[in-house]
Parts: C-alpha cells; structure tokens; sequence
C-alpha cells in the first residue's frame, strides 16, 4: 500500500517503477487504473490534486473553489462569450464536485462513431465496441450502486421538476439514477458528498489501486518521457496544495504503457508538451453548455434540501438536442448569478428560498479547440456556439420555463440580458424571441470531449479505436479526450466504460 | 466590495460578515489571475460611474444613494465585459457574503463548520 503525497523541493527527486502508469484518478483514470490493478499488473496512479477523503472535503463553496476545482474555477472558454469550464483537480477528479449521474451511452452514439470515425465496429473476437461498453456498464452499475434517487433524498426542488414535466407532457422525465448508495440528500454534491454516499472514484476505485500498486498525489505531470516512438514514463514536480509551491522533481517509469486520462484540457496540453505530433491534437473540443431557469414559487422551495440534481428528462435529446435537469446551486454563488447588485441585488437574493434553479444542457455541435496559453503553458480552451445551437440554447429555456410554468411558479428568472429580470407566467412566448447572442447568457460547459480523439484515420484523429495514440507506443488517452461526438447524456457512464475497454486491450495486447 | 452586497432591513451586508479578513485570505489563498481579476474588477466598478450613472466622478466620491444605483447599473450593463467585470468583485463578495453565518441563519440554512484544509499525507 503506497501513497505518495507532496515532497518538499529540499527532498531528493521521487522515483518509481510500474507496468502501467495512469495520468489523472477521475473517471477515466481511475477506471482504467482499477482493471489493470484487478488484473494482476503493476499500476501507478499519478493525479495533479491533493488526495482529499470526505473528512478533508470543504464545507462552503469558498472552500470548495479553492481545494477542489480546477484553477479556482477560472477556467475559461474563450468564444464570443467567456463561459466556465467545470472540473476538478484533487484525487477523484471530477467525480468529487459532480452528481454522479448514470446514463448508458445511447446507440446512436456508436453508430455516429462508425459512421465519421470508422470505429467501433467487431474485430478480433472481442465484440463490437457498442457491446463492450455495454458490458463495462452493467457491471459499473453493479460495482457502484447505481440507484435512482430515494423519495426521502429528493427534495422540493426535484419534485416540483418532475410533476412539471409530467404536466408539460415532457417526454422521459424521470428521477435521476445516479451513483449514489443511500443518498440521505444532504444536497452538498457539489462541495463533495462528506456523507460518503456519492460513490466518487476517490472513496471506490482509487483506494483499490493503492492496496496493490501506487498513488501519487499533488503531483502534476509536466511531460510524458517519450524514447524513440515509445512512452516509458511521466515526469512533473509535486505541488503543495495549499501553497501551490514546487517541490521535490518526481519520475515514474512504465515498463508497458502510459495511459493518459488527465482531462478534456489537460490531457492534450500533456500530449503537445511532451512532443507529441498530431495535426488533430487539440482538435474536435465539444460540450454541454448550459444554463438555467429560475422558478419563483409561493412556498419555499429550499433547493439546498435533496438531492443536488435529482430529476431529469432525455425525451429532448433527439430533438431539439438537449438535455432539462434540475441543479440547486448554492446561496454563495446565487448571489452572484442573480443580476444588478446594491439594494435591488439584495432584495432579489432574499427570495433564495422560494426559487428553484432547472437547467438545460445543450448537445451542441459547435466544435472547439484546446491549445496551450503562452502564458504559464496553461489549456485554453477556443469555443463558441453557432447560430444552430444557440437555437437549442434559447429553446432549452422556453422549455425550462414552460416546466416551472406548470409547476406552478408564480414567476420566472431567466438571467438573459437585455430582458426584464423577472417574468410572469403569461410572458413566457416572449422567451422564444430571446437574444441568440451567447453573451446575453450566464452559461458554464459542464460536459466535456475530444481534444484528442479516436478514429481510424491519423490525419483526423489522435487515437485509434482503442485510445493508443497513432505513431506511438505504449500511449494511450483514456479519458473523455478521445469522444469524437456530442452524446447528448452525462458522460461519466460512457467514460468509465470506455476507460475499462481500452484498458483491457492493453491487458490482452 | 460593498457596494454590491449592502446592508438591508431584512439582510447583513457585506460589511457585516468579515469582508477584510476575507479578502486578506482571499489573496493569499486564490491564483495570482483570480486575484488580478478581483482587482480589475474593482478598479472598473471605481471608475466606470460616467457610463452608468453618468456622473464623472469615481465611485468613491459618491452619495450612498448613487452608488447603489451605480453598482446595480454595473451589475446589469448592456456591455457584456462591462458586466462581466461586476461579476469578477460579485463572485468572491459572494461567496463572503454567503458563507457568513448570520446569513445563512436568514435563508434557514445551518451554518458552515470551517473548512478543514486537510488533505492525506500519507
């Protein structure tokens, strides 16, 4: 059992051996790192955050920005309009701050593969990849307690959503199945389930790599050691985690492969730095970008009690290409969100109890890019939405207020500039003419893809069908860089599994 | 800071809650950009009155009355980056603001037990 933390730059330089080491413990990571484990094979686990167990998890989102999130959250898409990107950095990744939301990938989404990317389809005996990653699913399902969200843990907020949708006759709405085993509905997802409900890769599969092989935490990898065409090991600096100083230099060497899964931004970043050449690298960048709808109601909704998202409906996926669920979000940061600011922001903000944020997540096909910033050689993300998708953008709110509107709100806070703050239930059509300028919204991009992905052609793509980067050996991406479409669904399901096939391929090669 | 978040009958105000050590942890706690962008945020809110209120002075200078007045009209301008500036002084204020708890007390939500900032060692 071997877990290597933060070591002072006065300390010698850390150096390690494995048949496997893993670049990030998120989704990908950490489910890639567990099959190899499970399978008898040395695995290192290299994650660039602090190893924090739900006793460390912060209480308010200040800490929660500062001990969990990726660059405090200031992570940026640079577009028309400057949304935020959601991750995190610390062991676990994303799945600490999430809400562990299940969905299968949908079969379209392999034939769409197949289809642009020429992958997926059955070779070598081992199945289609559609059936694979239905297999890893079902299993997943099993490991981490998928359940779908109890009547006790639900909360106002999720109720109100789902009998609007059923009044609004929204197709597939539903209370959200989600990784989580006796959710008690602390509402805290966000800031980390110190409930240790929340099945986050942290409490589950990373401690199952540490019993057999090795964890280093606060240990960003800087470059992947490349000898000739092959990946033989990573290399970086330990960070302090709380005063981001530099430490000791570490090296983990990989007698097998190097699987990177550090990030939709971060692992192409890693990729270029190490002298990785792909035109595609960087490529393909795409999103969920989404935003939400405010509810007014005549009692209090107390959408800090329940489950942080509890209800959704996929019936919109297809057509118009989104996705409604409900988000509570915190006191801290609807004090912010709400327009305006001195008295009247006051009197907005006193209404917190009575409102219930929905949102909707846009399936958007704009495509974007990841490239390195000159300053600090950080990602920076290039994306904007086009006219097509701003279409969906501005149809996701009329729905989410048509829901509120049958959920019985008495009125509505939509936050698009340029339109009164509040608006009364008769108004609603008036949403269908709203602004598709992007930076009439406060949006954020939650779900993130490509940056590195698959297909079968080198000139388009970063990866093969099973996430080994063309031109080299012993690389391979693991992580949600390598989805070369939109899925429309939360991507955790899809990323894990994904993770568990490439891993074992490399087992079998 | 302030301007944004004042005191009501019915709510503390920013200047109830700390907001001096606040921001002395906040700079020594957030990323050099966060922290740039705090300031620059602030610095617009000082000199931006002539395209909100249209009066040429620095907020500052102004009567309590217009300067709420100033800080709302930032806080909803039609300029998007004019906006966006509010929003980079907003979001720390607020997450000041909200974590106090007297605050919460008001929203009947428990208040916070202070953030560990502990991680595993070993």
């Amino acid at each position: 059992m071997t877990h290597v933390s933060f070591r002072d730059r006065r300390e010698p330089p850390y150096e390690a051996d494995a048949d496997y080491v893993v670049i990030g413990s998120g989704a990908g990571g950490a489910a890639a790192a567990s099959t190899l484990s499970r399978a008898g094979a040395s695995v290192a686990l290299v994650e660039a955050g602090a190893w924090r167990d739900p006793a460390d998890y912060p209480h308010s989102t200040y800490g929660s920005f500062r001990d969990l999130m990726d660059d405090w959250g200031a992570q940026l898409a640079i577009g028309r309009a400057l949304w935020p990107i959601v991750q995190a950095r610390c062991m676990g990744g994303t799945t600490v701050i999430n809400s562990a939301i299940c969905v299968r990938t949908p079969a379209d989404v392999f034939d769409r593969w197949e289809r642009e990317a020429g992958i997926g389809g059955a070779g070598g005996g081992r199945g289609t990849l559609r059936d694979r990653v239905w297999a890893h699913q079902d299993v997943l399902e099993r490991e981490l307690s998928v359940e779908e969200v109890p009547v006790a843990a639900r909360g106002r907020s999720n109720e109100l959503a789902f009998l609007g949708g059923e009044r609004a006759g929204f197709p597939e709405s539903h209370y959200m199945r989600r990784y989580v085993k006796g959710c008690i509905g602390s509402g805290q997802c966000l800031q980390g389930c110190r409930a240790l409900k929340k099945q986050s890769t942290n409490i589950t599969m990373v401690p199952e790599v540490e019993q057999k092989g090795l964890v280093l935490s606060s240990a960003p990898v800087e470059r992947i050691v490349i000898e000739g065409r092959r990946a033989t090991g990573v290399r970086g600096h330990f960070v302090h985690p709380r005063t981001r100083a530099r430490g000791a230099p570490f090296l983990v060497r990989a007698k097998k492969a190097v699987l990177v899964a550090a990030s939709v931004t971060h692992t192409p970043v890693i990729l270029m730095n190490s002298g990785v050449k792909n035109r595609a690298l960087g490529m393909g960048f795409r999103a969920h970008p989404g935003t939400g709808v405010f509810g007014c109601y005549a009692d209090p909704v107390d959408q800090n009690v329940g489950a942080t998202q509890g209800w959704a409906s996929t019936g919109f996926r297809e057509h118009p290409g989104l996705k409604l669920e409900t988000l509570s979000i915190p006191l801290e940061l609807v004090a912010s969100r709400f327009s305006g600011g001195g008295i009247e922001l006051m009197k907005r903000i006193s209404e917190y109890r009575h409102v219930a944020m929905w949102c909707h997540a846009v399936r958007a096909e704009s495509v974007g890019r990841v490239t390195r910033s000159l300053l600090g050689g950080k990602p920076q993300v290039r994306y904007g939405l086009d006219r097509a998708d701003m279409l969906k953008f501005r149809e996701g709110m009329y729905l989410l207020a048509k829901q509120h509107v049958a959920a019985g709100a008495k009125e509505l806070i939509t936050g698009i500039a340029g339109m009164p703050f509040k608006m009364q239930p008769n108004e609603i059509e008036k949403l269908k003419d709203a602004p598709l300028d992007p930076r009439a919204y406060i949006a954020i991009l939650s779900h993130l893809f490509g940056g590195a992905v698959m297909g079968s052609d080198p000139a388009r793509s970063v990866t093969d069908g099973r996430g080994r980067v063309h031109g080299y050996e012993g690389l391979v991406v693991a992580d949600a860089s390598v989805i070369p479409s939109n899925l429309g669904v939360n991507p955790q399901h899809t990323i894990m599994a994904l993770a568990r096939t490439f891993a074992e391929d490399l087992l079998e090669a | 800071m302030c301007a944004f978040y004042p005191r009501t009958d019915e709510l503390p105000g920013l200047e109830d809650t700390g907001i001096d050590a606040f921001l002395l942890q906040f700079r020594r706690e957030t990323t050099w950009l966060m922290w740039l962008g705090t300031l620059a945020g602030a610095l617009v809110y000082h000199l931006s009155p002539i395209i909100t209120i249209f009066v040429p002075l620095p907020a500052l200078l102004l009567s309590k009355r217009l300067r709420d007045k100033h800080a709302h009209k930032l806080g909803g301008h039609s300029i998007y980056l004019v906006r966006q500036t509010a929003m980079l002084v907003k979001l720390p204020a607020g997450l000041c603001w909200g974590r106090d708890p007297k605050v919460r007390a008001k929203f009947a939500l428990p208040p916070f037990a202070p953030d560990p900032d502990t991680w595993r060692t070993s």
